[in-house]
């Protein structure tokens, strides 16, 4: 009993003060345009750099069956330009978009058609070919890179994810201005050029990232096997037919219905006043008509009613994925999960990396995480690299163990204050950087519908207690709730 | 120090000035500029952040910048002997030494000890070995800054090398070597290695009998010839300060007697005598190509001209040749890229790379070395020079906006003997490169039948062979690889 208390204290003491909500609240200045962005920013004068990141609430998920891959392939088709941007003359160039468009959809449509005439087919593509080379002339290419390149500025980027897209970049912090002209412009006027190119571009983005490494493909099983009827089930880039038979009209369509203020969060991190930073996207943001909300999905995944369980076969040594459906943000529940990511497998002293790792030798990694979105119920994660000679089995039988004694014993005062002062502490270090807060800010009003998540995470955290984890890990750790994917070489 | 502040003080009060000044311009003209060139920009007021640097009692150098916006500490330190230093035939000894000094405990605290802290305070440290030089990285909150040195104090002077954990980095090691052909890109890297540097530890892998051949005695004595004061250089940021730092490194470190630094005897480098294509079949849907060449050594006065010519070929993203060429205008890849990367003391390789569908990769390569062929014989556009140096001049400043990477860079600059102005000079030197410059390397180092190029995935070869690609041409299975 004394020992107990003795080492209560001791971990009390350890407990840092830790100030990751405070300076944070005290900093963060939040601006809402009459369109409904929103605007964030937080000054930091360090350097005279900015970080802007444009996170707007649209992703992945909002695709129907037809459009599977629209809101990544939108995303690549962004950086092309505008009416006035990227082109020589957009007026002359408008009629070979429009014949474009028209020759190239009717040739999809075409190919689609089980008896379709393959001369016919032929034309079509040799007159696509010859629009294409007509219309390059007009093309300015890739001008908002230049732009961005030009003035300095480095980490022009966008991602998609399941729940969100992400427009970044860094810029040296006398040409803000550039980002507000280059960035309203894209929200209300972009052109989507060079479709059928960057359709196939797209193809080898999703060759690279899931077909030609065994990691990807595991990654791509489990989330279509865990889920049924929920749209996390399908890639962000979608499958081949479905980047294949995209079309300029349905594209343009999830432009203009979501791309608008009123999904918008901006964050400007860096050397701007906020007054300034306020003044410059009122200025040219405020004028955009605020747009439609992202309607929330309707399905819902329904519960599962047995483990599920499938090989993929790749030319590699095996690999395995071990998950369960598990609630997401702001429920008490994930919360709770993120302590038991970092009890299981987060850390030289973690349970998992304990026992299949050093111990036992089973696996020489594993790697615990939540995925693949956070706005919807979501999948609590286990990958691990079987050790020769031991099988994936070996792996998983070891791995459901240690979840096994999860729900069985309480995990220890010790275990609990590690992985309180890693979150937090890793919380703090994610703010070093002003592209790094930036993303946090966008990412979080958006997932959470409040930043402020970060800032009461600390208490949600410290409220947490030993019986929390074990009644979580007894409700979810379930072996009906459960999906295990092998990818293998063929036997 | 005070110095700094003030320096500081005044780019923030000329940056205000000058946003001032904008909106005031703003508030004149209420109609919102169309386009770029209708935008002026106030002047970026910007100076290299200094250092401050000192060295201890017995030797070791420190460099240090503070930093208290968060109460954070990182710690790099240097340890001027890499795996260039090892005995020759124990090809995967930096991985072994460096996870074992990192897992293996101190001669006062064992392992599970010294892991058990370090998670409690949530500390992140850990240890690599490069070619020229070993370093450890340690991240604490500022409270803990003492007990995270004396950790990283205990790790340095006396690591225990426990012998389990050896054989578990061992076994870890063996294990990568049986899954080393799973990835494409891990085979198109380790072959291309192994092509520019023939025979010589820059080109080599880890064998399972090298791996099995590196003993704990080995680990030992590297660590007792290499780990003195006098070869160590220490890079510290975040929320401490200098006189609090130096007090504790005196404590620490101060006691560690000085001793001479062995040199390390480089093994001479052969370059490959001919270009050649090896072609790995694989399994896949897209054939990962990668082709390069020795380049250049970081004494090399041709590396600023370097750099433009990287630009305008593949480094300059969306705005470089093979971006335009290869994925934008054909489709033909997602990823598309070039590199020089600067060797310390032996040349480092110049690379290309991309990945396609099989159908289009004798296409892609054939496409990738025409562009390599333009840049030798045509001198580039003003334009494409302009933005090249536009581009790497103006963003000069986000080298500096990571305390920690300044730091880190000022250290590493003066552990490799860089020109004193080196960064001072960089904007002019860069901002000085011609068209000329820029062919002239393109020849020294774009020489299409000297190239080394990899290829692993299925190329079709109906439309052309390999062969078509005019460099001699080596076909290799994934059995072939496995022995």
């Amino acid at each position: 009993m004394f020992c107990k208390r003795l080492l209560l204290l001791l971990i009390a003491l350890l407990l840092p003060q830790l100030a990751t909500a405070v300076p944070l609240a005290d900093k963060v200045v939040e601006h809402r345009l009459a369109n409904g962005l929103r605007l964030l920013v937080v000054e930091r004068h360090e350097t005279p750099t900015v970080a802007a990141y444009i996170t707007i609430g649209v992703g992945s998920v909002h695709e129907t069956s037809e459009t599977r891959g629209v809101a990544h392939f939108l995303e690549h088709l962004l950086f092309k330009g505008t009416t006035t941007l990227g082109t020589t003359d957009y007026t002359a160039e408008r009629p070979l978009l429009d014949a474009i468009e028209q020759v190239g959809s009717e040739l999809d449509r075409l190919r689609l058609e089980p008896d379709a005439d393959p001369a016919r087919i032929a034309a079509l593509q040799a007159q696509l070919q010859e629009l294409q080379d007509r219309h390059r002339p007009f093309v300015v290419k890739d001008v908002y890179s230049q732009l961005y390149s030009q003035n300095g500025a480095v980490g022009f980027n966008a991602f998609t994810s399941k729940d969100l897209t992400t427009y970044l970049v860094s810029l040296p912090a006398n040409k803000l201005e550039l980002w507000a002209l280059l960035e309203s412009a894209r929200m209300q006027d972009a052109v989507l050029r060079e479709f059928f190119t960057e359709r196939e571009v797209i193809h080898e983005e999703r060759r690279r990232t899931y077909e030609t490494n065994p990691r990807g493909l595991l990654y791509e099983t489990l989330l279509a096997t865990a889920f049924a009827v929920h749209p996390y089930r399908n890639p962000i880039i979608g499958w081949h037919s479905d980047i294949a038979n995209l079309s300029l009209a349905e594209t343009r369509d999830f432009l203009r219905r979501y791309y608008a203020p009123v999904n918008t969060t901006i964050a400007l991190v860096g050397a701007v006043p906020a007054d300034a930073a306020i003044a410059l996207v009122e200025r040219y943001f405020g004028s955009i008509p605020a747009g439609e909300p992202v309607p929330p999905v309707a399905a819902v995944e329904p519960s599962q009613r047995g483990e599920k369980r499938v090989t993929a076969n790749f030319d590699a040594e095996a690999q395995l994925a071990v998950a369960y459906h598990k609630p997401t943000l702001p429920s008490r529940e994930d919360y709770v999960f993120d302590l038991i990511d970092q009890i299981l497998g987060q850390g030289r002293t973690s349970r998992l990396y304990q026992r299949l790792v050093e111990t036992e030798q089973l696996a020489t990694d594993v790697a615990v995480y939540g995925a693949p979105g956070s706005r919807y119920p979501n999948l609590f994660v286990i990958e691990a690299v079987p050790r020769h000679p031991h099988t994936a089995a070996e792996v998983e039988a070891a791995i459901l163990d240690e979840l096994g004694r999860l729900q069985r014993e309480e995990v220890s005062d010790m275990e609990l204050a590690k992985a309180r002062n890693r979150l937090l502490t890793d919380n703090l270090r994610a703010l070093r950087s002003n592209s790094g807060l930036a993303r946090l800010l966008t990412t979080y009003q958006t997932l959470a519908g409040d930043w402020r998540y970060l800032v009461s995470y600390e208490e949600r955290i410290s409220e947490l207690t030993a019986a929390d984890v074990q009644a979580v890990a007894r409700t979810w750790f379930a072996p009906q709730n459960r999906t295990v994917v092998v990818v293998a070489r063929e036997k | 120090m005070k110095r700094l502040v003030k320096r500081v003080a005044l780019c923030k009060y000329v940056w205000l000035v000058a946003v001032a000044a904008l909106l005031a311009l703003a508030g004149c003209t209420p109609a919102q500029p169309k386009r770029p060139e209708q935008l002026t920009y106030p002047p970026l007021e910007f100076w290299i952040p200094e250092v401050t640097q000192s060295t201890l009692s017995n030797g070791v150098r420190l460099y240090l910048r503070e930093d208290s916006e968060l109460p954070l500490v990182q710690v790099t330190v240097m340890v001027g002997s890499g795996s260039l230093a090892a005995a020759r035939e124990l090809t995967g000894f930096d991985d072994l030494f460096a996870t074992t000094l990192r897992t293996g405990g101190s001669g006062s605290v064992p392992a599970a000890v010294l892991e058990e802290r370090l998670d409690l305070l949530a500390a992140n440290l850990s240890c690599g070995m490069g070619p020229y030089a070993t370093q450890l990285d340690l991240s604490v909150r500022r409270d803990d800054l003492r007990e995270g040195l004396a950790i990283l104090g205990e790790l340095l002077r006396q690591p225990a090398f426990a012998a389990d954990k050896l054989e578990l980095a061992r076994n870890q090691a063996q294990e990568a070597l049986r899954r080393r052909n799973d990835d494409p890109e891990s085979i198109a890297d380790r072959l291309l290695m192994a092509a520019l540097y023939p025979d010589h530890p820059l080109g080599d892998s880890p064998t399972e009998a090298s791996l099995a051949a590196i003993s704990r005695d080995q680990l030992v004595d590297f660590h007792r010839r290499h780990f003195v004061p006098g070869n160590l250089w220490l890079a510290v940021s975040g929320d401490v300060r200098q006189t609090d730092l130096l007090t504790l490194l005196e404590e620490l470190f101060g006691d560690w007697p000085p001793a001479d630094v062995p040199d390390t005897i480089l093994p001479p480098l052969v370059p490959p005598s001919a270009g050649l294509l090896q072609a790995v079949a694989k399994e896949v849907p897209q054939t990962t190509i990668i082709l390069g060449d020795l380049g250049l050594t970081k004494d090399d006065p041709d590396q600023y001209a370097a750099r433009v010519l990287n630009f305008i070929f593949g480094g300059g993203g969306f705005n470089s040749r093979l971006m335009r060429e290869v994925r934008s205008d054909r489709g033909l890849a997602y990823s598309v890229w070039s590199q020089f990367q600067v060797g310390r003391r032996f040349p480092g390789p110049v690379m290309a790379g991309t990945e396609t569908k099989n159908a289009s990769a004798v296409e892609a390569l054939a496409l990738v070395r025409a562009i390599m062929h333009e840049l030798r014989t045509e001198p580039v556009s003003p334009e494409e020079l302009q933005l090249a140096r536009d581009s790497l001049v103006n963003s000069f400043i986000f080298g500096f906006t990571d305390p920690h990477a300044v730091v880190v860079q000022r250290m590493q600059l003066e552990f490799y003997d860089y020109l004193p102005d080196y960064l001072d000079r960089y904007r002019e030197r860069i901002a000085a490169v011609t068209a000329a410059d820029v062919q002239r390397v393109a020849q020294a180092y774009f020489r299409p039948e000297r190239q080394q190029v990899i290829m692993v995935g299925l190329p079709d070869e109906t439309a052309a062979p390999l062969e078509s690609l005019e460099l001699p041409v080596r076909r290799l299975r994934g059995d072939d690889l496995r022995r």
